[in-house]
């Protein structure tokens, strides 16, 4: 090998050492910076369904909450707590707080009554209203007090009323309801709106809020 | 000249290999600011792939002690951490209340875990394998093992 060949080839010897030696630091400079600049949720998991939460406050401070939980990760979490009330995906109900009142007759009771409205109220203060329609039970408070208006609207299908009430007596049986849940279509299940907050609770198969 | 190449090479090499080997499962970072007067300034990087080998060093009454005081938490975080490696790019929570902000997702398969406040800042990013094994670990040293 030449003089002028083997000087060329130590030349680039070094010079692949030196890039060699570097690189591990540009690896853990993209490691590190990557996450931060990172900005976009992906659907990844996109075929499953998201609950969402949604809290948008109007005042000067603009609060916003935004939740997003995949309903089959609260499947499988609920049941790995045991503590207080809950274990096994069921949280127990104090029956002396519900007054004797059999919750699990009273559901049945709603679920093979036709759809009608249950209970109405109207009052200059106040609206109220709980029916059952198209298979929802539908919970519709209006409040004018104190001349700002407030409304809450609630929205849960029966089957997951069903499954909440399918455990014992006087246990709710969260993953029964979740699964019950996750069978639905897209769906508003809570909506609050007052003079400056603004509370949604949904269900879709987007993994990211708007 | 060319014995100077020749081991630069060599170091290069050994260098990119263990390089590579240290960064293949990212780096757990901890950067926590305190903004008052003795207030705490943490700024930690550690190669993930180093926690599983630094484990096994840890003595097993450590582990016995740990996995005791954690036994509660340990199937919660367990179930989370498996079904959160499902979800590698996803913003799970996200709270923001005029200048304070928190924020939970994962990106890259990492937990990536940031409160910008204007008293603190932390940001917290690990990968959940990382998580997963740590886990496991004090799982595998619990009272039931």
């Amino acid at each position: 090998m030449s003089e002028r060949y083997r000087t060329l080839f130590a030349k680039t010897a070094l010079i692949t050492a030196t890039a060699l030696i570097l690189s591990p630091l540009g690896v853990l400079a993209q490691s590190t910076t990557a996450p931060a600049s990172s900005s976009q949720s992906t659907t990844s998991a996109s075929k499953d369904r998201w609950l969402h939460v949604r809290v948008m406050s109007s005042d000067a401070k603009g609060e916003t909450v935004r939740v997003n939980v995949p309903l089959e990760l609260a499947e499988k979490v609920l049941p790995a707590i045991h503590q207080d009330r809950i274990h096994d995906g069921k949280v127990k109900i104090d029956i002396g707080h519900v007054n004797d009142v059999d919750l699990r007759a009273l559901v049945d009771a709603i679920r093979t009554t036709k759809d009608g409205e249950f209970v109405t109220v109207q009052s200059n203060d106040c609206d109220v209203r709980v029916a059952k329609q198209s298979n929802h039970l539908i919970v519709h408070v209006l409040d004018r007090q104190n001349s700002k208006k407030s409304e809450v609207e609630v929205k849960i299908p029966m089957k997951v009323v069903d499954a909440l009430f399918s455990a014992g007596k006087d246990e709710l049986d969260l993953v029964a309801a979740l699964h019950a849940l996750s069978a639905q279509g897209d769906t508003e299940l809570v909506s609050v709106k007052d003079h400056g907050n603004t509370v949604r609770v949904w269900l879709d198969s987007k993994n990211v809020t708007d | 000249m060319m014995l100077l190449a020749k081991a630069a090479l060599g170091l290069g090499g050994t260098i990119i290999l263990a390089g590579a080997y240290t960064m293949r499962e990212g780096v757990i970072r901890v950067d926590v600011d305190e903004f008052r007067s003795g207030g705490s300034h943490v700024h930690m990087w550690v190669p993930a792939a180093a926690v599983p080998m630094a484990m096994h060093l840890v003595p097993d009454k450590h582990w016995r002690h740990a996995s005791q005081q954690a036994r509660e938490a340990i199937p919660i975080l367990h179930a989370i951490v498996k079904e959160l490696k499902k979800y590698p790019d996803t913003d799970f929570v996200e709270v923001i209340d005029h200048d304070q902000h928190v924020r939970v997702r994962t990106r890259d398969g990492k937990l990536q875990i940031d409160v910008d406040a204007p008293d603190e800042k932390v940001h917290v990013l690990c990968p959940l394998s990382t998580i997963e094994d740590v886990t496991t670990q004090l799982e595998e040293h619990g009272p039931a093992a």
